[in-house]
């Protein structure tokens, strides 16, 4: 199976072009079927896509930043095919929506290498990015609810309350044997390419050697970093403007069509040279842990964020965030809040105009008022958003996944009972990993209110 | 954690006056605003204070956005409530979806609160220890309107069901959500901060909800108190409540027929089974999480129960889709089902519940036979849904979307609640499903109808007995 990959590209409007830009792209409810200028939907390996104008602006400094567009999906690998079919099989489309871009190649030089050029000058890496599942395609997700969808309604259709759980489980895989379009889900699943598991297992051993060689500097150098930073939290202002109604109402407006929804907010970093070392540590950090740690379906508690990336732009001035979650944002936030304040509040914080937070982790989000005023002032509108599956939550991917690995190999009486329980509802997700477990068991709760 | 005014806190904001049997919802116009404000400086506003000279009647009021408006309160003050208050419940297309105000229960469809109706400016709810009294208060009341400046716009009348049953046939009201500092009985999994459910009082994120904060010169006559964190300006919120409305018709025919359709063939008891199963307690009220098998009336009051520590996770015993199961999930959900953390998290998302039924009962008896038999008598019936919260987002919008609309409420798939769910909206396949997670696999009832559809709502504020006579002073 193809590990998933994250393109963003950040190309400048031209001075004048931007209104244009924002009617051809329009907004979220104007194509809730589907926009036909890219149709997503047809080009392979899309989990989601979406196309966003980041107004002209100024920095903290008072320099001008322009207007600029931005691109962004989450792909099954190669990257290189899927900027391939961008270039070629909608490379006319490609022309409508970056053409009022600065460099972008004049008409009658547009070829699809020559486009591909202006998506590599303009491609941004991500900071970090992460992933629910590694590894999971779109078609297998596609697949896998099908699959379970065929079951159900085989199950339906007979009467097993006087069966055994192995009985019924021997019922299901012959059903699934007997069916030539279900017939592969009695084969696990591939496991991601074993070069990229490699490169991955590679990354993890490399940052922690760099950890045991820094360390000595760490413990040295943290605790004044620690008593810098504190002394710059309590100076700098927290952002306690509001957002206009209407622009808080347009951003309302775009969401919960489907069980997806998507978020994307932008802001200044916080200058200087200790919160350039904070935040340069902390992205880091951030990488290794939606790498290595946080890789099993949930992010510091929350599991219903299907992709999020950090992304600076404006040559290190600014950064985006953005992501594609379950439910509304009201419970996303509430999620942020409840159970994942301390991690996003140690990369949020490095934000300028962000709640005041306690030595980086406490406070902050935790500032319900705070934080629900703050996040529409740096909210960014998506006018084009795409999700392949929009009907199913991260919750029902995973079950999904489990249901088809369940069809193959051998399980014993208690594993064959909770299998099937999984037809009635998928609410047992994987187990984070050691580390992410004792990192959520923090109690942030009791420790924070020792920080005065 | 502070002592409630409870001198100054609307009675029906902290009492569901379980005596006064008769009540009725009056929706009002202010027509002539001063003659209005001089009729409010003397209303007689109940207060939550028992009262043994006053136990057969009550009056309490709410306004509307626009009510407050009319009053005279101005704008810059007015956009200090809360967002979704300022919108109103029909206010935007987005509300309407996470509400599930679409199809036959859009706004455009209401008879009253939506876009084609008159808007409201004033709630005044009217209580009696019976029919004559009410009778009694509501003549007063109207004779007063003309006067006072009031136009009547609609009058909700309401019906008091036998056994404390709603109109399917189910034991309603026996969940009750507790107050730190006000309920001194309460267990502490049940207790809830005063915050979450009044104005002026810290939250259950410690904090004090946004509010509109006057300075002393917008109240010279000095008739609000203080605002508790911010001792120099005066709190209009303190002691005030949003009071959600919303005017629920239950289709009981459509409910029982597709309950009696699914289970042709099974015995009698299939049925009230099949129903026991979508609410999540027995007729009687009797908890399912703790007799699952039948009904046991001796459990009727019983609400001290979980879902993960009685064991069950999965739903083997109440469904994961049951109705009080999505509507209170108790110690269900994340983080750690099961742990203090869990219960923690799930009073950020309470209300408190204060609504009554309305029209004639199917059967007088509302026992399931004889509605089952009467089933479909015609006529119009439901539930007047009231209930008070501080931070309509967080309270009752998040109930209605993240967990009964939400066809993957804890790891379902298509499930929305089986009684008053939305069927997915516009963009679903019609017809919903009902799971009932069983050993050694789930059954489901597909092709569900929505059983209620709604007539009616609005957002209301229910300002404290102190900012009532300062909305009756303004000029």
């Amino acid at each position: 199976m193809p590990h998933q990959e994250a393109l963003t590209v950040v190309a400048p409007i031209r001075p004048g072009e931007v209104d244009g830009v924002k009617r051809l792209l329009g907004a979220i409810p104007d194509h809730v079927d589907g926009w036909n200028v890219i149709p997503f939907e047809r080009l392979s390996g899309v989990h989601f896509a979406r196309l966003v104008v980041f107004d002209e602006t100024t920095d903290l400094k008072g320099d001008p930043i322009p207007a600029q567009l931005a691109l962004m999906t989450n792909v099954d690998a190669p990257l290189d095919a899927h900027l391939d079919e961008l270039t070629r099989a909608t490379g006319e489309a490609l022309d409508r929506v970056f053409g009022a871009c600065a460099g972008y190649p004049d008409e009658g030089q547009r070829t699809p290498w020559v486009r591909r050029r202006f998506l590599q000058r303009y491609r941004r890496e991500a900071s970090a990015f992460y992933v629910n599942r590694q590894g999971r395609s779109v078609e297998q997700i596609r697949q896998e609810e099908a699959l379970r969808r065929a079951i159900g309604e085989f199950l339906d259709s007979t009467d097993f309350s006087r069966q055994s759980p192995e009985q019924v489980r021997k019922a299901i895989k012959d059903f699934v044997g007997g069916r030539a379009d279900l017939k592969w889900a009695l084969e696990p699943a591939a496991p991601p390419d074993l070069r990229w598991r490699v490169r991955q297992m590679l990354h993890k051993i490399w940052h922690l050697i760099i950890v045991v060689v820094l360390s000595p500097v760490a413990l040295l150098a943290g605790p004044w970093l620690l008593v810098l930073l504190r002394r710059r939290e309590l100076r700098d202002i927290p952002d306690t403007s509001q957002a206009p109604a209407d622009s808080v109402n347009r951003l309302r407006n775009d969401e919960d069509f489907w069980v997806h929804n998507q978020v994307i907010a932008a802001g200044c970093f916080k200058p200087g040279l200790v919160r350039q070392m904070v935040t340069t540590v902390i992205l880091r950090t951030t990488d290794f842990a939606v790498r290595h740690i946080y890789n099993r379906g949930s992010l510091s508690g929350l599991n219903t964020i299907h992709f999020a990336r950090w992304v600076a732009m404006d040559d290190g001035r600014r950064m985006f965030f953005s992501s594609n979650y379950d439910g509304s944002l009201e419970s996303y936030m509430n999620d942020f809040i409840d159970k994942a304040a301390w991690g996003l509040n140690a990369i949020f914080s490095n934000g300028d105009g962000f709640p005041r937070t306690k030595l980086l982790f406490c406070g902050g989000i935790r500032d319900e008022k705070a934080y629900k005023r703050f996040l529409p002032t740096r909210q960014v509108q998506s006018r084009v958003w795409y999700s392949a599956y929009p009907h199913l939550t991260t919750k029902n991917v995973a079950n999904n996944a489990a249901i088809r690995e369940g069809l193959s190999g051998e399980l014993g009486a208690e594993d064959t009972r909770q299998w099937l329980m999984r037809f009635g509802v998928g609410n047992q997700l994987p187990q984070s990993g050691l580390i992410a477990r004792i990192l959520d068991r923090i109690p942030w709760d009791r420790i924070c209110p020792y920080l005065k | 954690m502070s002592v409630l005014e409870i001198d100054d806190i609307q009675g029906i904001v902290l009492f569901a006056y379980g005596r006064l049997r008769s009540a009725c919802y009056l929706l009002l116009r202010i027509t002539r605003p001063a003659a209005a404000r001089s009729w409010l400086a003397s209303l007689d506003v109940r207060s939550a204070r028992f009262d043994p000279a006053q136990t057969d009647r009550a009056i309490n009021i709410a306004f509307t956005a626009a009510g407050l408006s009319q009053l005279g309160l101005s704008d810059t003050l007015a956009g200090e409530f809360a967002g979704e208050f300022l919108q109103g419940m029909a206010g935007t297309l987005h509300r309407q979806r996470i509400l599930g105000d679409v199809g036959e229960s859009s706004p455009e469809r209401w008879s009253w609160g939506g876009p084609k109706n008159p808007e409201p400016h004033v709630l005044l709810m009217l209580f009696g220890r019976d029919d004559v009294v009410l009778a009694d208060v509501v003549r007063q009341q109207q004779a007063a309107f003309a006067a006072a400046g009031l136009e009547m716009i609609t009058r909700l009348d309401t019906t008091w069901l036998p056994k404390q049953r709603e109109h399917f046939g189910f034991r309603d009201g026996v969940s009750r959500t507790d107050i730190e500092g006000f309920h001194t009985d309460a267990r502490p999994e049940n207790a809830v901060a005063a915050g979450e459910f009044v104005l002026g009082y810290v939250n259950a994120y410690g904090q004090y909800t946004q509010r509109p904060l006057p300075g002393p010169e917008q109240d010279p006559g000095e008739l609000l108190s203080p605002a508790p964190e911010d001792p120099g300006r005066r709190d209009l919120g303190m002691n005030g409540s949003y009071l959600v409305f919303r005017q629920l018709r239950q289709d009981v025919g459509a409910f029982w027929r597709f309950i009696d359709g699914r289970t042709r063939g099974k015995d009698g008891d299939a049925r009230t089974r099949l129903a026991a199963k979508m609410v999540g307690r027995w007729p009687s009220g009797t908890p399912l999480v703790k007799s699952p098998d039948r009904d046991d009336p001796a459990l009727c009051d019983d609400n001290d129960f979980f879902y993960h520590r009685a064991g069950d996770a999965q739903g083997l015993k109440c469904p994961i889709g049951a109705h009080i199961r999505r509507a209170n999930p108790r110690d269900a959900l994340e983080p750690e089902p099961g742990s203090d953390r869990s219960i923690e998290v799930g009073k950020r998302h309470r209300v408190l519940r204060r609504g009554r039924t309305y029209g004639a009962p199917v059967a007088e008896s509302m026992e399931i036979p004889d509605i089952l038999a009467a089933a479909d008598s015609g006529g119009e019936r439901g539930l007047h849904f009231i209930c008070f919260n501080t931070h309509i987002g967080r309270q009752f919008e998040f109930i209605q979307n993240t967990w009964l609309n939400n066809p993957k409420f804890d790891g379902l798939y298509e499930d929305d609640d089986p009684l008053v769910g939305d069927r997915g909206g516009p963009h679903a396949k019609p017809g919903g499903t009902f799971t009932v997670q069983a050993e050694p696999v789930r059954t489901r009832v597909t092709g569900m109808p929505r059983f209620t559809q709604v007539r009616g709502g609005g957002y209301f504020f229910m300002p404290g007995i102190r900012a009532v006579r300062f909305l009756g002073s303004l000029r």
